[in-house]
């Protein structure tokens, strides 16, 4: 397996949190688990993992894409190329999030089309061959507002794929979710993303429902002398 | 699809999505923008309607000098030349100024009258100018007095006594060419070409014989004008004019007070309109300064998940902007429609008691101003709300409770 997203010696957090991750690599088609107690710094993890928030220090942080030369996100990071790290979460990350993060004001089908849409790439037939595999097809026209969270998951999982990223990240995308739903929802995000051959890292509560489905877990562990500081183990 | 039209089509999904706000936001601002709308067509229309008055009468524009002086014909030329001069023509001393005229109606009772010299482009003439040399215009009193009708010869008339008491005529036969607008003159009056009233002057005068005639007189005089008669370009020059010529020792007279009157009315109420504009215009696009921030922070949670998405930053800040003009564009559509018709209504039910005349004047021009100065403030108040969106970060998407 290759890695997709390889960071080493990155340090990084916010309002005296401090969260130091020694070494991570997210293999293409490997479905991971990120857990720990609450405050440990999963947020803050995923934050950087997503590119929406730069670390403190990083010897090595590097997106190796499926096409086209590897990105060294430190180094946009230090040079404060802001629009280039924009750009990068367009073009090679998905995100499920908890109730879905699907926009309010867009149909269904505009809200999956979005990132395509970005990227200048067209729609047409990629959204509706999802949109068949996840079941989605009849909910295409609706407004997000009606729908139930279980839907509102399928088609964040469309809209985090459709555009084929080789990172996928959700964070608790089973929390609002009905506990029976939740063994869907999750084998689904699974399947989809090794289907992509995208990497798929997911924050979760519930790490022995992502062991049961096959998700490699990583926990991430508070100070044990009560430090606001969290480790992530090599 | 181009990013461009990504953005202008989420700016636009999420207006509609939001209607009634949107429409609420529509309908506030086209309420600010009517009443000032119609309270600007009306001071047009009123202050149209009194320039009319005063541009209509060229007599308005009328700069004579008042006692006689010397003239030569250059400083006529000089003032034909100057851009806010409309027209300017010499007097003779008006002591020569009076001739008699002779007509069919009346043959043995010839008609005394002022003999004022004319030429193209005269604005007393309202475009009567004498095309030949013997040409003559009667002014309406002329024409009554007279019983002549345009297309009639008539024969002027100017008597001398010499020295030793003989009685001498100049007769002159002339064709009346038309009769003048009622504006030029409200006496018994004669409009000439200056040729003939050179003529007259210079027999008056005992310089010529009573054979002379005007085709003998040389086109430029070498003896100057006891006066002038200029008319001003606009009516905002009067007042200049007026006191420039005073200025160089010419007193003249004009109606540069009523102009400046008028000017300084105008002046006023245009002063009074942009106060009344500026301060209701400036706590309305205040109230939608706050309404587009508040709507940024209400959407802060959406907006950071399109950064999250990959939207840049300087996107991000095109849509509060978007939206912002597209609302300024239907209020000013709303309101200068709304004004169309209401000012329609006060015209034609005579509101303010002006006749025939449109008291509320709504120009294309006026509604075009509107809209870009409304266009510039929504901007300017969306500004402060677009700048905030720019500073959401995509972090705060991510949590998504």
């Amino acid at each position: 397996m290759t890695a997709a997203l390889c960071l080493e010696g990155v340090r990084g957090g916010h309002a005296g949190f401090v969260l130091e991750v020694e070494r991570l690599s997210l293999n293409r088609g490997e479905a991971v688990a990120l857990h720990g107690p609450s405050g440990a710094g999963k947020s803050t993890l995923l934050d950087m993992l997503a590119l929406a928030r730069a670390p403190e220090l990083a010897a090595t942080f590097v997106l190796t894409p499926r096409e086209g030369a590897a990105l060294d996100l430190r180094g946009l990071w230090a040079a404060g190329q802001d629009r280039a790290i924009t750009d990068a979460r367009a073009r090679h990350y998905g995100y499920v999030l908890q109730q879905g993060g699907l926009l309010p004001f867009l149909d269904v089908r505009a809200n999956i089309e979005i990132p395509l849409a970005l990227l200048g790439r067209s729609a047409v037939g990629r959204v509706k061959a999802l949109a068949a595999r996840l079941d989605i097809t009849a909910l295409l026209d609706r407004m997000p507002a009606t729908l139930s969270v279980g839907q509102r998951q399928r088609v964040a999982i469309a809209r985090a794929l459709v555009h084929t990223p080789d990172i996928v990240l959700a964070d608790e995308p089973t929390a609002s979710v009905h506990p029976g739903m939740a063994d869907t929802v999750m084998a689904l995000l699974r399947e989809e993303a090794a289907a992509a051959d995208a990497a798929l890292l997911l924050a979760t509560h519930d790490p022995e429902r992502a062991a049961r489905l096959g998700f490699r877990l990583l926990r991430l562990c508070p100070d044990p002398d009560g430090a606001a500081r969290s480790v992530l183990a090599a | 699809m181009m990013r461009w039209r990504l953005v202008m089509r989420l700016a636009m999904r999420d207006l509609l999505h939001e209607r009634r706000l949107a429409v609420c936001s529509i309908l506030g601002l086209a309420a600010v923008l009517l009443p000032l709308i119609l309270l600007f067509s009306l001071k047009y229309g009123v202050m149209q309607g009194l320039r009319e008055d005063l541009i209509e009468n060229p007599r308005t524009r009328m700069v004579v000098n008042q006692a006689n002086r010397a003239f030569p014909e250059s400083f006529i030329e000089e003032l034909s030349a100057r851009s806010d001069i409309a027209f300017a023509v010499g007097r003779i001393r008006s002591l020569n100024a009076d001739a008699r005229f002779v007509t069919a109606g009346r043959p043995a009772e010839p008609v005394l009258a002022e003999l004022w010299a004319t030429g193209l482009g005269d604005p007393l003439m309202g475009g009567a100018t004498p095309r030949e040399l013997r040409d003559v215009i009667f002014t309406v009193a002329m024409a009554a007095r007279s019983g002549a009708a345009p297309g009639e010869a008539v024969t002027l008339r100017a008597i001398r006594v010499s020295a030793d008491g003989r009685r001498e005529a100049l007769n002159l036969p002339m064709r009346l060419a038309a009769i003048a607008p009622a504006y030029a003159l409200d006496r018994p009056a004669a409009f000439v070409e200056m040729r003939v009233l050179r003529l007259v002057d210079g027999f008056l005068n005992g310089d010529l014989p009573a054979t002379a005639l005007p085709e003998d007189i040389a086109p430029r005089a070498t003896t100057p004008y006891a006066g002038f008669r200029a008319h001003a370009r606009r009516l905002e020059d009067v007042p200049r004019l007026d006191a420039e010529l005073r200025a160089a020792g010419v007193d003249v007279e004009t109606r540069a007070v009523e102009v400046t009157s008028l000017l300084n009315l105008d002046r006023s109420l245009s002063l009074l309109f942009a106060l009344i504009a500026g301060v209701g215009g400036a706590g309305y696009l205040l109230s939608l300064a706050v309404g587009f921030y508040a709507n940024v922070e209400r959407k802060q949670r959406h907006l950071s998940q399109l950064r999250l998405l990959g939207l840049r930053r300087g996107e991000v800040v095109l849509l509060p902007l978007i939206q912002a003009l597209v609302v300024g564009v239907a209020g000013t559509l709303l309101a200068g429609g709304v004004a169309l018709g209401l000012a329609q209504v006060i015209n034609e039910l005579n509101l303010a008691g002006a006749g025939q005349r449109s008291v509320a004047l709504i120009q294309p021009w006026h509604l075009a101003v509107a809209l870009a100065v409304t266009l510039l403030g929504a901007a300017l108040a969306a500004s402060f709300a677009a700048l905030r969106a720019g500073r959401v970060a995509p972090a705060e998407g991510i949590r998504d409770a």
